[in-house]
């Protein structure tokens, strides 16, 4: 992507995000949320973060790549444990690189 | 109206005061955006305006994900566009306390209405709600200045998140790739998703999303994310309505 388009696509998502925050204090201000919107909101954070994770690591040049025979499969495994049994963001980002370093040290290709 | 003044700057600094220890939280999300920003091949000053426009810490670090994946200008908006979406639940819930302020207050304040921002101005104003409660005739005399610490929050989160988006930067140039830095991004994914797997419609919506991501993944330009993320909605909806008929 061009770094022009790169910056109207900045602007837009800027402009967007900020059209929600004000929505409810400024446009919609006498009026209240949708019951649907609301439902909606919750669930996209978690949709949103699952495909991502997924497609992070299990998709490769449009195609689905289950590569375990490299460390980060495994050292997304180790943070998710992490992550559940801690629910502490950075213990989980700190657990998951060092078994990627590790796993990069035991095996190296 | 000198002693407004001096009460308006202690609610801005208790607002700062407040904010301060999240910014621990946030400042590493920060760095680890920069560092991927320029891994994805933004340029510097780019990746800090980013920071400047979009100041929303998620959604950054799903543009630059998704940039490094090869994803294309409408996936990437669409994406974000759906995930910045929540902040109309930010905006809704603060209604009540800042509908009464002049519009450039309420401009001011959606600006710096992020989850952190949120978080803290939201218990001030709960807690100020109960006492207001107990002590109706004191609170009444003195004037309300609460959206005064409201920005003084915003303003301490903004600051931390361009001041750590910076540090990233610095540091991103200096670091070696085989670090893999761009890792920490899925990484803080998991740790978030984890974090809101609370109730079986929000696991039913990314199970399915994530499955999904994996069987559109040869659309091309990416756009199989946003399919997946859509259907995952769309489960989530149908276990909520299940969920409500079976009670």
């Amino acid at each position: 992507m061009s770094t022009t388009a790169l910056l109207l696509l900045l602007v837009l998502v800027g402009l967007l995000t900020y059209l929600y925050r004000y929505a409810m204090i400024g446009l919609f201000a006498s009026r209240s949320l949708p019951r649907w919107l609301h439902a909606l909101c919750l669930h996209i954070a978690p949709a949103s973060f699952a495909a991502l994770t997924a497609s992070a690591l299990f998709v490769a040049g449009g195609e689905v790549v289950f590569a375990f025979d490299t460390p980060r499969p495994w050292a997304a495994l180790v943070a998710v444990l992490v992550a559940w049994r801690t629910r502490n963001v950075l213990a989980t980002i700190g657990a998951g690189m060092a078994a990627l370093y590790l796993l990069k040290l035991l095996f190296p290709t | 109206m000198a002693h407004t003044g001096t009460s308006a700057r202690r609610e801005f600094l208790a607002g700062c005061r407040d904010e301060a220890p999240l910014l621990l939280g946030v400042a590493p999300f920060g760095m680890i955006y920069g560092i991927a920003a320029l891994a994805a091949g933004v340029p510097a000053w780019l990746a800090q305006l980013a920071s400047a426009i979009v100041f929303a810490g998620a959604a950054q670090l799903v543009i630059v994900q998704m940039l490094a994946a090869g994803a294309g200008f409408i996936p990437i908006a669409l994406t974000s566009g759906l995930l910045n979406l929540r902040h109309v639940l930010y905006s809704a819930s603060m209604a009540e306390y800042v509908r009464h302020l002049p519009r450039r207050w309420r401009l001011l304040l959606a600006y710096v209405l992020t989850d952190e921002a949120y978080a803290v101005a939201v218990l001030r104003y709960q807690q100020r709600h109960a006492a207001a409660a107990d002590h109706a005739e004191h609170t009444n005399a003195t004037a309300d200045l609460r959206h005064w610490y409201f920005l003084g929050a915003g303003f301490t989160l903004w600051a931390g998140w361009q001041l750590s988006t910076a540090a990233g930067l610095l540091f991103g140039t200096t670091i070696p790739p085989e670090w893999e830095l761009d890792f920490a991004v899925p990484l803080t994914f998991i740790a978030l998703l984890t974090l809101l797997l609370r109730e079986r419609a929000g696991q039913a919506a990314a199970l399915v999303a994530g499955l999904g991501a994996l069987a559109f993944a040869a659309l091309p330009y990416k756009l199989g994310l946003v399919a997946a993320i859509v259907l995952g909605l769309a489960a989530g909806a149908w276990t909520v309505r299940r969920l409500e008929q079976a009670r």
